[in-house]
């Protein structure tokens, strides 16, 4: 194994692997930055681009473009509060507060650190995992997965202010986003829900529209109104040092960075779970790892962890949502569908094969995504500096750009003006939660997980009628559901019990 | 003898499509596709997109652009209502939309029989496949099976649920269907595991896990495909000739899987140009190649023919639509 390991760093070290590799990561340098534009559709853009290439290098130039995609959507979030994926919205929270008090360089150097350490722990955990995924990828079935979508939905908890009041919203808020998770033709009867007779909500609502609008649109109007520049009144400081100690943070914060990156590869494993899902998994732990209330308050207005946790979580799962491509031939995600074609056009079949035979090329892969994102994050340490100067342009150069990008951006998911009316209306849905001091994170996790916890309940419930719930993986995974609940009001008690 | 051939072929060619040679040299011809990146659809239209320019008189561009929404009825209305009768713009939809405008699916706001029909370029075949380790091995077995067999499915609409829907509703086979997954790959993650016992699906998609022996082939629908002719045909067991007419009218559109058509009106010559392009297009040996690769298979179906079969689908009586509806819903 271990000489597999080798030989499929060699692979990607061959002069051409590398050019195309290289070649790959510009390309995803700017789809990560531009809002909106994902990694789906440049993947499909590019896939002619294979035809006459060896399959290393193929891999090498997608893999390399679709790996660094969440590292450099990171900054984008960070620096605008418009998410640059759907994948690194949950970034924006902590990132853009950051730079709103003028960290921007603290904040960037911390995603940026992050995304790296998750990249190499994704990758990591998918050559530690490949002699154990088939049995791994199996024992998750429809109530597993289900139960992980309640999981994620516990984390509301978390996601939600202290206190009664605050829980109440976290969880309305949650439960507006499982609402709006049902509009669309449902799979069971294929009745069109809340579509309002419009052919354009039959697929449910896009989430980068969604996404878009709920969190750069409010941050547009709040710079609008204050008149001056992002960073605002706070001296920008030196950039260069700031990038420093958010690589130190990352540091100061490792394990909960590993903890995160593990989450990420865990959700990107699960096939059907999809890659928007980690983020807020590792955003809720990371608030979780706050140890009194007044930290905890600090979520939300700047604390690095709430960078920190999605920064590692959505490279991770990019490693963890190979493994069911390359072990079943079952693509996890869009992208990975758009890779199987890669596959299967270079002649290699997923399945078994390319863990034994074709280990040498699997490696070539796990080692494609760590040389990627340390060669991105290099490239961005060095340009650092110009990055966040946008921060000090006055609110009114920046405004009409943003927009620009914005509309553009969520007008890429459907090319239909339906995209652009999601972007306003939710653009005020979270403008008024943020006047009302509504949290905006739990309405995402719901909207994000409603339509998953949907169809694997109705498939336990149909598949194995009451007898779903007492499958061990389930218990335990009510069990975590419950702790996850909890686990505020214990921390609460605990320092109440202190003082 | 053979450079007298050449020279009648060259002023053949030079000849007929002279006219169209200026119409479409230094142009974008565009295919709109009623569905996002990554599937079926898309990935037959990126495929001509790239061979396309080579058999179109005058060697224009030709670039894929999505229009997903509402199962690419969006994308439908597009080609009716506002593309230009000019050639330029060729669109790719959802084969079941026959079926919409039948049942009078709401939003739908063309008539399909009125495009100018350039073809289909691939029928599909429709397969039910169950673990190979379940001890069922022919349909006959399977029809008889005490218990009842689970299948997996993506929803109503989509062939993975309509295709054992009717197998079990108008043959009386023990299926059990359980839909909402997400994707085919992810039902078959779930055959993987043992969560369900089959699904239906394309023979393309489903050949690479025929090959691994993990499920095996058990009945087809009408349309079929090399390798699969002794596979029992649904139709044939129907109990009687309402039952046989559902079934025949589900998998009908099968026949021209994947419609491409231009918008109504546009001038015959145009057609025609496009037409021939497509035919050799998906002649081409480089094409041919590539689409093994990636198991793309393509066949053509000549517009004319396509709209036979669309009026055989279309034209039925009004109680036999309304029974057909009762089991079939518009989707995916």
């Amino acid at each position: 194994m271990l000489e597999a390991l080798w030989e499929g760093l060699l692979l990607v070290l061959q002069w051409k692997a590398f050019g195309f590799m290289l070649l790959g990561v510009g390309l995803g340098f700017w789809v990560g930055l531009l809002p909106g534009l994902g990694g789906a559709t440049t993947l499909a853009l590019m896939l002619p681009f294979i035809y006459t290439m060896q399959p290393v290098e193929a891999f090498a130039f997608l893999l390399g473009m679709h790996a660094v995609v969440a590292t450099t959507g990171d900054i984008t979030s960070v620096l605008f509060g418009v998410p640059g994926e759907a994948t690194s919205a949950a970034t924006v929270v902590d990132g853009y507060a950051m730079t709103k008090k003028g960290e921007a360089g603290r904040a960037l150097g911390a995603a940026l650190a992050s995304s790296l350490v998750g990249a190499i722990v994704g990758a990591v955990a998918l050559a530690a995992a490949i002699p154990i995924v088939r049995p791994l990828v199996l024992t998750f079935g429809s109530p597993e997965l289900f139960m992980l979508a309640i999981v994620g939905l516990a984390f509301i908890a978390s996601l939600s202010a202290q206190g009664t009041r605050g829980m109440l919203r976290g969880f309305l808020a949650g439960g507006l986003g499982l609402l709006l998770a049902t509009v669309g033709q449902d799979p069971q009867a294929g009745v069109a829900r809340f579509t309002f007779d419009t052919l354009y909500l039959w697929q449910g609502l896009d989430l980068v529209p969604v996404l878009v609008g709920i969190f750069a649109i409010p941050e547009i109007i709040d710079l609008f109104v204050r008149g001056n520049s992002i960073g605002g009144n706070a001296p920008p400081g030196n950039v260069a040092k700031g990038a420093w100690e958010g690589v130190k943070d990352t540091y100061r914060h490792f394990w909960l960075t590993i903890r995160c990156s593990l989450i990420g590869t865990f959700i990107g494993v699960m096939p059907g779970l999809g890659g928007s899902v980690a983020q807020w998994m590792a955003y809720g732990h990371a608030v979780q790892s706050a140890k009194t209330p007044e930290e905890r308050e600090q979520f939300g207005r700047g604390d690095v962890r709430g960078v920190l946790g999605p920064g590692a979580a959505n490279n991770s799962k990019e490693g963890g949502s190979l493994i069911p491509t390359i072990a079943f031939g079952v693509p996890g995600s869009t992208a990975m569908a758009i890779l199987l074609g890669g596959f299967l056009l270079l002649g290699l079949v997923p399945g078994p094969d390319m863990l034994t035979k074709h280990l040498a090329v699997t490696y070539s892969m796990v080692w494609t995504i760590v040389l990627a994102n340390v060669i991105t994050v290099a490239v961005c340490f060095l340009f650092l500096d110009r990055m966040a100067s946008v921060t000090e342009v006055k609110g009114h150069r920046l405004i009409p750009a943003i927009l620009v990008l914005v509309f553009i951006g969520s007008y890429t998911s459907n090319s239909h003006y339906g995209d652009l009316l999601v972007t306003l209306v939710f653009g005020g849905v979270g403008y008024l939660m943020v006047r009302a001091g509504w949290p905006r994170s739990p309405f995402v996790l719901g909207l994000v997980l409603g339509k998953i916890a949907e169809n694997y309940l109705y498939i336990s419930v149909a598949r194995y009628e009451a007898a779903w719930l007492t499958r061990p993986v389930v218990l335990v995974l009510i069990a975590v559901a419950v702790a996850v609940i909890l686990y505020p009001f214990f921390q609460a008690y605990r320092s109440r019990s202190r003082v | 003898m053979k450079r007298r051939q050449l020279l009648v072929a060259a002023i053949g060619l030079a000849a007929a499509p002279l006219a169209l040679a200026q119409s479409f040299a230094g142009k974008t011809v565009t295919i709109i596709v009623g569905y996002k990146p990554g599937g079926g659809y898309d990935a037959t239209a990126r495929l001509l997109a790239r061979y396309l320019p080579k058999h179109l008189p005058g060697k224009p561009t030709v670039i894929v652009q999505n229009m997903p929404g509402g199962n690419s009825i969006i994308a439908a209305n597009h080609m009716y209502n506002i593309a230009k009768p000019d050639g330029l713009t060729i669109g790719t939809f959802n084969r079941n939309l026959p079926i919409a405008q039948l049942t009078s699916v709401e939003g739908v706001k063309f008539d399909i029989t009125r495009f100018q029909w350039v073809g289909s370029a691939a029928n599909e075949t429709t397969i039910l496949a169950i673990r190979a380790d379940l001890p069922y091995k022919t349909f006959d077995e399977l029809r008889k099976a005490k218990e009842a067999v689970v299948i997996g499915s993506t929803g109503p609409g989509a062939n993975t649920h309509d295709f054992p829907l009717l197998l079990k509703d108008l043959l009386g086979v023990n299926l059990k269907i359980v839909s909402g997954y997400s994707s085919s790959a992810d039902i078959m993650l779930a055959v993987e595991r043992g969560e369900v016992d089959g699904r239906a699906g394309s023979f393309t998609s489903l050949r690479p896990f025929i090959d691994r022996k993990l499920v095996r082939p058990i009945i087809r629908a009408r349309s079929t495909e090399p390798g699969l002719e002794q596979l029992p045909v649904d139709e044939s067991f129907a109990p009687n000739p309402r039952a046989k007419a559902i079934m025949a009218l589900r998998s009908t559109p099968e026949l021209i899987a994947r419609p491409y058509v231009l918008p109504p009106k546009t001038p015959d010559a145009i057609v025609k140009a496009v037409r021939d392009a497509f035919a050799k297009t998906i002649a081409d040996p480089e094409l041919v190649a590539e689409g093994k690769k990636t198991k793309i298979e393509l066949e053509f179906t000549p517009g004319d023919q396509a709209v036979k079969i669309l009026a055989e689908v279309l034209n039925q009586p009004k109680d036999l639509v309304a029974e057909f509806a009762k089991y079939i819903k518009f989707g995916e």
